[in-house]
């Protein structure tokens, strides 16, 4: 029997069979096409769905429809089953429109469907214990994994990789290519692909990839441009999609696929178009859920929740711990109910936690402190889900009255007898994370590396867990979970600031799910978070000590912020959160400077020689003023970013960001909410759309930009750093030797941006 | 999220937006403005404890936060471990 590893498992053309990629030790890749169609579920009264089964009985779309029963909820006992209808789809792409076509036969209540949503690799997955890459043995269509998807350390398989890059004729930078742009040049790894003309280089292409048969090709956008772009000129010059395939097995263009845009959290997000390949695994490093999630991480993540690989790096966390509840439901037995109309899940994790305002958190107070400790517990929202049972089904159920897992304020209490969903779940998840955690303290070099990727893949999923449970559209969320795991969060944080003062220490600043406090004379901070975790069951860490923390006020009000510090560790390291260097829209002119005066601070070990180290960080900006005022400061740095809340049209006020779009517009270019535009300031008096800013993708490098503008940015990042200590927007331009004559911001619309999570820019509208 | 209810910053606010309209707008003596100004801070000040508690009203939750600073201020200024190293005029303390 070959051995080897199941890299993926993709729906056929036709749709009524998988093909399992099956990769030998030797590297040969086997393609096996195994017949397999899912049924999804429908239940409802017996003499309906006997009506339902003759009408679907013999329509072209339906394989087959067969009288079952089904465990149905994850609130009943095991053994109970409900009337039920298996409908087999003739193909895989029919799955959706058909039970969307059952659910309004029966007026969205008669029937309830179940599986609808789980495509059919998936289920092929689940059903013949495999999962994406699992080291397997084979003979013919018979598959089996060699060791469980929960096997802590295991190979990798010895995946072929490839780059691709298209270069169009006329390409330079900062020119955004035309859909009519013919392809100059194609990089494939090491390769250079250019033939005579363009039909030619489209069939090198093709060969290319035949004969380096990578299995995995990465890209830099190659969702939004390069994959659709090769496609859009495939088709062009008169290839077929038989013809021109960059996976193993030819895919559907799918050029009409329009990204779309959706709201989650009241924030708006946008989607490109992913273009996954079959038996190759195209990987758009641009789209990664968060930046610094590797292979390693994401394979891990794809062996847990049965997706693909592709869909893994594609997707939120919170899209894959959705699938791990599914993997875990469908082991108990119980079928998925059938969420329809679900949006995709938020993409960023740390806004999920962010954007909940049922936290514990505290005002702390503006300025510096020496010598601070944090204290940070570890996974707490899971922890807590797991330690009190916490999930949708075992809350307030009916065999546990006196149940000592009781949310405090709210009072719901949870089972002590049944295992819930959400905590079987999330258990393996934790115990993974701490080994991992654990291994990379104990390793070095590469392996240490790896342990690093992996525990930080499974952080974002435990973070967004969470926020998951308050979700309503999520498949196994449930308001009043989310709401108990917050009072259980809030009352664990505030007794361990009492713990704390009690034992002489001060409560500065709490967070969440961390607290900076203030040690006594002869505190033994490694001991007091042992002694605490002992406690509570759940393990606080300790982060470290900070030779000195700045805390910040908003501008409104001079009361501190939560999010907004910086502060620098014994180690040398600095952690900062909120200010502009973290945020997405800073030019890279402020960002540079901000990052230089942090350097200076780097080196300042007390609050004396930081009062010292502030006149020398001014000479910094005094610097960075008089050559901005000299107008010879390189415009790629000065290119500020919004995120769209809106469309052009919709804008009322104006803008730069505006002013932008509109130039953008008459060049053919629209931009989608969800979307960012770039610009430069060029006179933010300026009324007149082609002179308040310049649209980054139409700079020539040359045209002039408002100093007086940019100076006023880079004084209020002062402002932002040393406002504490009486370093106003105005003292700090004067110190320069300008007169700050605006004191509004020069914001692109009224709106703020967010911190960056990982990568993505996202705006509050 | 799919909440409807305004957290309570989003109420206090509304609170406060209202009584600058209606009552801090017509105070004529400085001092006064001055003082009604600190009472804007103080309910801000305690957000994060208002928020927290899972009873109470509006109103009830404000009252608290002014009489906590006050009591805060009536008591002996000793800010101790919670004063910033280096003052608002940039001095070392
Ligand atoms: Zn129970």
């Amino acid at each position: 029997m070959p051995r080897g590893w199941l890299l993926d498992v993709t729906s056929s053309r036709a749709g009524d069979s998988v093909l399992l990629w099956l990769k030998e030790m030797q590297g040969m890749v086997h393609r096996v096409e195994v017949p397999y169609a899912p049924p999804f579920y429908v239940t409802g009264e017996p003499d309906r769905l006997h009506a339902l089964g003759e009408a679907l009985d013999g329509r072209r779309d339906v394989a087959s429809v067969a009288e079952t029963a089904i465990q149905s909820s994850p609130f009943e006992a095991p053994d109970v089953r409900h009337a039920a209808l298996a409908v087999t789809p003739q193909s895989h792409g029919r799955r959706r429109s058909l039970a969307t076509e059952i659910d309004a036969l029966g007026a969205c209540v008669t029937f309830r469907l179940f599986d609808v949503d789980l495509t059919a690799s998936q289920l092929y997955y689940l059903e013949h214990d495999l999962y994406p890459c699992a080291p397997v043995s084979w003979s013919g269509q018979h598959v089996v994994a060699l060791e469980p998807p929960e096997t802590w350390d295991y190979v990798l398989p010895p995946f072929r990789t490839s780059e691709l890059a298209v270069e169009v004729v006329g390409q330079r930078p900062g020119r955004p290519p035309r859909s009519t742009d013919p392809i100059a040049r194609v990089r494939i790894g090491t390769a250079s692909v250019e033939g005579v003309d363009e039909t030619a280089t489209l069939a090198a292409v093709v060969e290319e990839l035949r004969a380096q048969a990578p299995d995995v090709l990465w890209t830099r956008g190659g969702d939004t441009f390069d994959v659709p772009h090769l496609y859009h000129r495939a088709l062009v010059a008169g290839f077929t999609e038989e013809e021109f395939v960059l996976g193993r097995e030819p895919m559907p263009f799918g050029l009409d696929r329009a990204g779309s845009t959706f709201v989650s959290y009241g924030r708006i997000y946008h989607r490109s178009p992913s273009f996954a390949l079959a038996g190759r695994f195209h990987i758009d490093l641009d789209e990664r859920f968060v930046e610094d999630v590797t292979m390693v991480g994401f394979l891990d993540v794809a062996r847990f929740s049965r997706l693909g690989l592709q869909t893994v790096a594609r997707q939120s966390p919170g899209t894959a711990f959705s699938a791990m509840e599914v993997a875990t439901a469908r082991a108990q037995g119980v079928h998925i109910p059938w969420k329809k109309n679900l949006p995709e899940c938020p993409k960023s994790a740390a806004l999920l936690i962010a954007a909940d305002r049922g936290g514990f958190t505290l005002t702390p107070p503006v300025g510096l402190f020496e010598g601070v400790d944090e204290f940070d517990f570890v996974s707490l929202y899971p922890s807590i889900m797991v330690h009190h049972n916490l999930s949708l089904e075992t809350l307030e159920c009916p065999c546990c009255p006196d149940s000592p897992h009781v949310a405090p304020g709210l009072g719901y209490r949870s089972c002590t007898i049944r295992d819930g969903l959400v905590p079987r779940t999330l258990r393996p998840i934790l115990e993974r994370r701490l080994y991992f955690k654990r291994r990379k303290r104990e390793t070095t070099g590469a392996e240490r590396t790896r342990y690093e990727d992996l525990a930080k893949a499974w952080k974002w999923v435990l973070v967004t867990s969470f926020g998951y449970q308050g979700y309503r559209n999520a498949k196994f969320g449930r308001i009043e979970c989310h709401e108990a795991i917050n009072a259980y969060a809030r009352e664990i944080l505030a007794d361990l600031a009492t713990t704390a003062q009690r034992e002489g220490w001060t409560v500065l600043h709490g967070i969440v799910d961390s607290v900076w406090l203030k040690p006594p004379a002869d505190a033994d901070p490694e001991a007091f978070a042992r002694r605490i975790s002992a406690q509570g069951h759940l393990p606080l860490g300790y982060e470290g000590r900070y030779r000195w923390i700045v805390f910040l006020p908003d501008k409104a009000y001079g009361l501190g912020v939560a999010q907004r510090y910086y502060g620098l560790y014994e180690d040398g390291e600095f952690k900062v959160r909120g200010i502009e260097l973290r945020r997405g829209d800073t030019c890279g002119m402020v960002r540079g400077v901000q990052e230089r005066v942090l350097k200076v601070l780097s080196q300042v070990r007390s609050a004396a020689e930081f009062q010292r180290a502030i006149p020398e960080a001014l000479a910094l900006g005094h610097a960075a003023a008089a050559e901005l005022a000299q107008g010879g400061w390189s415009r790629e740095e000065l290119v500020l970013t919004h995120g769209l809340s809106h469309r052009l049209e919709e804008y009322r006020t104006f803008s730069p960001g505006v002013a932008a779009l509109r130039q953008l517009k008459e060049h053919g270019i629209t931009r989608e909410p969800g979307e960012e535009v770039g610009f430069l300031l060029a006179d933010r008096r300026s009324q007149d759309w082609r002179r308040r800013a310049v649209a980054a993708e139409l700079m020539t490098g040359s045209e002039s930009y408002d100093a007086a503008a940019y100076i006023e940015l880079l004084a209020r990042s002062f402002e932002t750093l040393f406002s504490p200590f009486g370093y106003t927007l105005e003292r700090v331009a004067r110190t320069w030797g300008h007169d700050v004559q605006s004191t509004t911001p020069p914001r692109a619309f009224d709106r703020h941006s967010l911190e960056r999570p990982g990568q993505r820019r996202l705006t509050v509208p | 999220m799919g909440r409807t209810v305004p957290t309570y910053r989003e109420a206090l606010d509304g609170l406060l937006t209202r009584w600058e309209r209606e009552f801090g707008h017509s105070l004529a003596d400085p001092r006064d403005r001055e003082a009604f100004h600190e009472v804007v801070l103080a309910a801000r000040r305690y957000i994060p404890q208002g928020t927290m508690m899972t009873s109470g009203d509006l109103v009830e939750r404000v009252l608290l936060s002014l009489l906590v600073d006050l009591q805060r201020k009536l008591r002996a200024p000793d800010p101790g471990p919670f004063e910033s190293e280096i003052d608002a005029f940039g001095n070392l303390r």
